[in-house]
């Protein structure tokens, strides 16, 4: 058995304070449901876990001023089913609903969702050899080592924000969601305090594909910021999948509009499933914004999203599907418009 | 031949299932037992020259490592990815795990062919079939349709996984675990360890999902049982998925390029017929049987197949539920859908049109059978009469493209000989001591049926046996010939049973049911015992399946065949734009004879068509070359069908006895319903795009 100690921090002050105390060995835990998973790969090994899932008010949803703020603990399940979120943030409850399974949800916490790792074969498959049998090189699990995806099986993998180091595709719902709506996490670390834009959360793998997130060394994500805006209402988040459940993106589109009846006055528009990082285009906010909407328009700005992506040996149709979701997203937003 | 249908009951486990306390083999828990984890190799092949258990014994509550030459499966020679190089047994699964992983080999290289289309990969012929003049036929063609069709490879992926419990008490050995072929595992566990018949016992009282994964002897029965033997504690091994994706057989890739012929009158004439597939040398699974099942479906009277492997660096596939006509039916079925619309024919006309009478294979009368009945039935349940032929022309008002499509399925009726004993007692209960294995498909329910049907008896005390060799030989329970082996033996006990009672009770039985007349007459039980044969057996069969031999024939029985038949009809919906597939709506309808267990049977056909729709739509284990390792070798990432996958489906039998298979008329129907769906599903997406796609899975970007 290989020794690991469990403690509860009883604050988001004390739980930072117990991973400095740990000197680089230890994790946040919450809900546990990715953790868990790539510690049973091999791929973890922490000798300490702390539990921030007990932090007192950490699981908030506030709704009732200017913004939004969703808890770090707050469940997948109960930000969700918020009715002020899915009522008039339909893309935030969509993203949430279309991820993972009911239990999975019920367990999950919103500031861990944020972190969740690849699901790329390659990267998971190849620590362990007694769950999986593996042992297949990756430079994110092991810098260096080399990237088995890149003329490899990479039917799943990103075609926008790769490298030649990493095309392993970001696998959240919920964080495109969020990168559409323009949200700011919160962060407790040994330093303070400190926001930052959701778009500057997240990094390209470059050539050090080991590193994710712009989180400093025992920063934990304290709470998810949404600004309110009247865009909420006409969202969604469409996802298109290898099967209508349990599954991740083969390509999703988060889309919030501002119409002036049938003309685009703003559109947010942000990819999930096929980029190394939920992913904000500007190119296809773009060539929707003042113009009326139309199929073939909706459709334009779908291609114009993917005018930079690059396919590999099996995901090249990604381009073509990524474009339709966008499409057919913008068609779902507009409809709900008030 | 009884002509009564049988009534519906409850499945008679499915409390014990629901409450969890139905037992499985890695259920089983022993005082002192020890756990155990495989150690897979790293490399396709080649040779491990030097295997280091060091750290493996050093790590804390491991009590025992065997490694390569500790025991004859562990072999120094790697054929195959994953192939186990030792076992480490400790006090606890996690140290075990620990211990696995603390194993290091060196190896030996050497270059291996990971898929039939590696470069250096060689096909090896095997023996051929023809019947009628298919040269001439083709000759003489008004309409020729042909294509290459291709299944992949594909993992069966039952519940539960392979889990085994080995314990030695005073020199005997019993193995608790999950398996089709109890007989077969305790004959190799006799040879192995050198066992008499009395110092083996092997029990698999729940199976939880076989379809065909199950049914060979195991490697790690032998390796736990060692362990066991050797550290003189009982021994769990439960092999996780991973590595089950690579050890455990599989459902070879295969590759089929089928032509057909057609007269002027469209009348369907010859099929030439080839297939590939990837296997080992001397594989258990033959490239011979694919033409075997389709060439019984339809009135073509010239046939000629051939067949050939291509041999690969991997372990043995198997049989996979649906076994070849699942494959070759995709094949047929594609191409007889095709050659209706070059005939400007309706598909289900067609077939209609084409009803088989004899078997082309053994040269002899079909048993009569109802495939027609189901194309009829389905045909109008599914309302097939609103499809308008020509393929893109039916859409929904939000511009979703509609397709329908149907196919059919043809299986085997095989059928073991096999033997039971059926004690009705004074106090109540009933017991009746079957063969075989329950797997979830209801066969307790079914035997429990016919017992309950023909007897006046208490049906809730009813307690029915198998799955345990201490019981008796037990029937392999393959090739969906498990229930319609048992049920007419069970049938026959019954008969026996009234018989053997009429005698004691004489002309004025007393009144009540038989327990209160038994009670009457002051006789605290009574007894029969009976075995049963298939069409054409002998005493000889009795003998081979009292010792473990080959008890099962068929489906060619002396002076007829007799064969399970289904049809399935499908609705796709495809996204206007994404492409998105679904399947709102599914109608499968089979004539497996008499239906002995209708609550069973239906449930048998719902998971059918949800197994069609994953093989057609999902399944398929990937491959990368450069490892030879499957990729996707988890239920997360080998993606099979989930509930919001299925839509509505209707099933329904025939439920007209076979005349001539046996006494009650039954037929196999397990392998049979997977049948149909999926090339009802590429006919359906046909239908709704013009895109004839001729590769499983089918997935949206192929339909983009």
């Amino acid at each position: 058995m290989r020794a690991l100690s469990y403690t509860v921090a009883p604050s988001a002050e004390a739980a930072v304070a117990r991973f400095a105390a740990a000197q680089g060995s230890a994790r946040y835990i919450a809900g546990g449901t990715n953790l868990y998973d790539l510690m049973k790969l091999g791929i973890e090994h922490p000798a300490h876990l702390i539990d921030v899932s007990r932090i007192d008010g950490m699981d908030a949803i506030e709704t009732d001023g200017d913004i939004l703020r969703f808890g770090g603990r707050a469940l997948m399940t109960d930000v969700a089913y918020t009715p002020v979120v899915r009522d008039q943030y339909p893309v935030l409850s969509e993203s949430l609903l279309k991820a993972a399974s009911q239990q999975l949800r019920n367990m999950a916490t919103v500031g861990g969702n944020l972190l969740q790792r690849t699901r790329c074969m390659y990267f998971r498959n190849g620590a362990g050899s007694t769950s999986m049998v593996g042992v297949y090189p990756c430079n994110k699990r092991e810098p260096g080592s080399g990237c088995s995806a890149i003329g490899g099986l990479d039917r799943t993998h990103a075609v926008l924000g790769t490298s030649e180091a990493c095309t392993a595709v970001a696998p959240g719902d919920w964080p495109v969601a969020l990168m559409a709506m323009d949200a700011t996490i919160e962060m407790l670390g040994p330093e303070g305090p400190r926001n930052l834009p959701i778009a500057e959360f997240y990094r390209l793998p470059g050539d050090t594909p080991h590193r994710e997130f712009n989180l400093h060394p025992g920063e934990l994500v304290t709470a998810i910021t949404v600004r309110k805006t009247p865009a909420g209402r006409a969202s969604t988040y469409h996802k298109i999948r290898d099967r209508e459940s349990y599954a991740f993106a083969l390509a999703s589109a988060a889309v919030a509009l501002e119409m002036d009846g049938a003309t685009v006055r703003t559109a947010r528009i942000a990819l999930g499933g096929v980029a190394t990082t939920p992913w904000r285009s500007r190119a296809a906010e773009a060539i929707v914004t003042g113009s009326p909407l139309t199929p073939e328009l909706a459709l334009r700005a779908g291609r114009a999203a993917f005018a930079d992506a690059r396919g590999g040996q099996h995901n090249a149709f990604k381009i073509e599907l990524g474009a339709r979701v966008i499409a057919d997203a913008l068609i779902i937003a507009a409809e709900r418009r008030a | 031949m009884p002509t009564q249908a049988f009534s519906e009951i409850a499945r008679v486990d499915a409390r014990d299932k629901v409450l969890g306390r139905a037992q499985y083999g890695a259920d089983v828990k022993k005082p002192g037992m020890l756990y155990a984890m495989l150690v897979p190799a790293t490399i396709a092949k080649g040779k491990v020259s030097a295997l280091d258990v060091a750290p493996a014994m050093e790590t804390p509550g491991v009590v025992q490592v065997l490694g390569i030459g500790d025991f004859p499966a562990l072999r120094a020679e790697i054929s195959y990815r994953g192939q186990p190089t030792a076992l480490v047994v400790a006090e606890t699964v996690e140290a075990a795990i620990e211990g696995a992983e603390a194993v290091t080999a060196v190896y030996e290289t050497a270059p291996y062919i990971p898929l039939m289309t590696s470069p250096g990969a060689q096909r090896v012929d095997a023996e051929g079939f023809n019947a009628g003049d298919v040269d001439r036929a083709f000759q003489n063609a008004a309409t020729i349709v042909e294509g290459i069709f291709e299944t992949p490879t594909q993992h069966h992926n039952a519940m539960e996984l392979f889990g085994t419990v080995a314990e030695w008490t005073d020199g005997r050995l019993t193995v608790y675990e999950g398996c089709q072929n109890l007989d077969a595992v305790k004959a190799a566990l006799m040879k192995a360890f050198e066992l008499s018949l009395d110092q083996i016992a092997v029990k698999s009282e729940q199976v939880g999902g076989g379809f065909g994964q199950k049914s060979p002897p195991k490697m790690q029965t032998f390796l736990v049982a060692h362990a066991a033997r050797l550290i003189r504690r009982p021994v769990k091994l439960v092999t996780p998925r991973g590595q089950l994706f690579h050890i455990a057989n599989y459902r070879p890739r295969s590759v089929h390029t089928i032509r057909l012929a057609a007269s002027a009158e469209g009348r369907l004439q010859a099929i030439i017929y080839d297939v590939v597939q990837e296997n080992i040398p001397d594989g258990g699974f033959r490239s011979t049987g694919y033409h075997e099942d389709i060439a019984r479906l339809y009135a073509i009277e010239n046939f000629r197949a051939t067949a050939g492997d291509i041999h690969i660096d991997r372990q043995m596939p198997r049989h996979t539920r649906g076994t070849h006509p699942f494959p070759a039916g995709f094949a047929l079925e594609s191409v007889i859908d095709e050659m209706a619309y070059k005939l400007g024919k309706d598909p289900v006309e067609l077939r209609l049109e084409h009803e088989a009478k004899n078997d082309i294979i053994a040269g002899q009368p079909l048993s009569p059978h109802f495939l027609n009945d189901c194309l009829r039935e389905g045909a109008s349940r599914f309302g097939w009469s609103r499809r308008l032929p020509e393929p893109g022309s039916m859409r929904l008002a939000d511009g979703t493209l509609v397709g329908l499509g149907v196919a059919c399925g043809i299986f085997g009726a095989s059928m073991s000989a096999s033997e039971a004993t059926l004690r009705v007692r004074a106090d109540g209960t009933t017991r009746m001591i079957s063969s075989g294995h329950e797997m979830g498909q209801g066969i307790l329910t079914a035997i429990a049926n016919v017992i309950i049907q023909g007897l006046d008896i208490n049906p809730d005390r009813l307690e029915v046996l198998l799955g345990d060799t201490t019981l008796g030989p037990q029937l392999a329970t393959v090739g969906e010939r498990g229930t319609a082996s048992c049920v007419p033996t069970a049938a026959k006990a019954v008969e026996a049973l009234r018989a053997r009672f009429a005698e004691l009770a004489g002309a004025n039985p007393p009144a009540g049911n038989l327990h209160q007349q038994l009670a009457r007459l002051k006789r605290p039980y009574i007894e029969v015992k009976v075995s049963e044969l298939a069409p054409g057996q002998d005493a000889s069969a009795i003998e081979a399946y009292r010792t473990g031999g080959r008890a099962g024939t068929g489906p060619d029985y002396p002076g007829f065949t007799s064969m399970s038949y289904i049809a399935q009809f499908v609705e796709i919906h495809i996204d206007a734009t994404t492409r998105r597939i679904r399947m709102p709506r599914a109608v499968s309808i089979a004539d497996v004879g008499r239906v002995v267990s209708p609550r069973t049977a239906k449930s048998q056909m719902y998971g059918g068509v949800v197994w069609g729709f994953s093989t057609a739509l999902r399944e398929e284990s990937e491959v990368d070359p450069r490892f030879a390792g499957y990729l996707n070798d988890d239920l997360a990432d080998y993606v099979m069908a989930v509930n919001a996958d299925i839509g509505e489906v209707d099933v329904g039998l025939i439920d007209k006895p076979d005349p001539r298979i046996n006494s009650v008329g039954v037929k196999g129907m397990g392998e049979l319903v997977m049948l149909g769906t999926a090339p009802a599903i590429a006919n359906a997406i046909y239908h709704a795009t013009g895109k004839r796609l001729r590769k499983l899975p089918i997935r949206i970007n192929d339909v983009l």
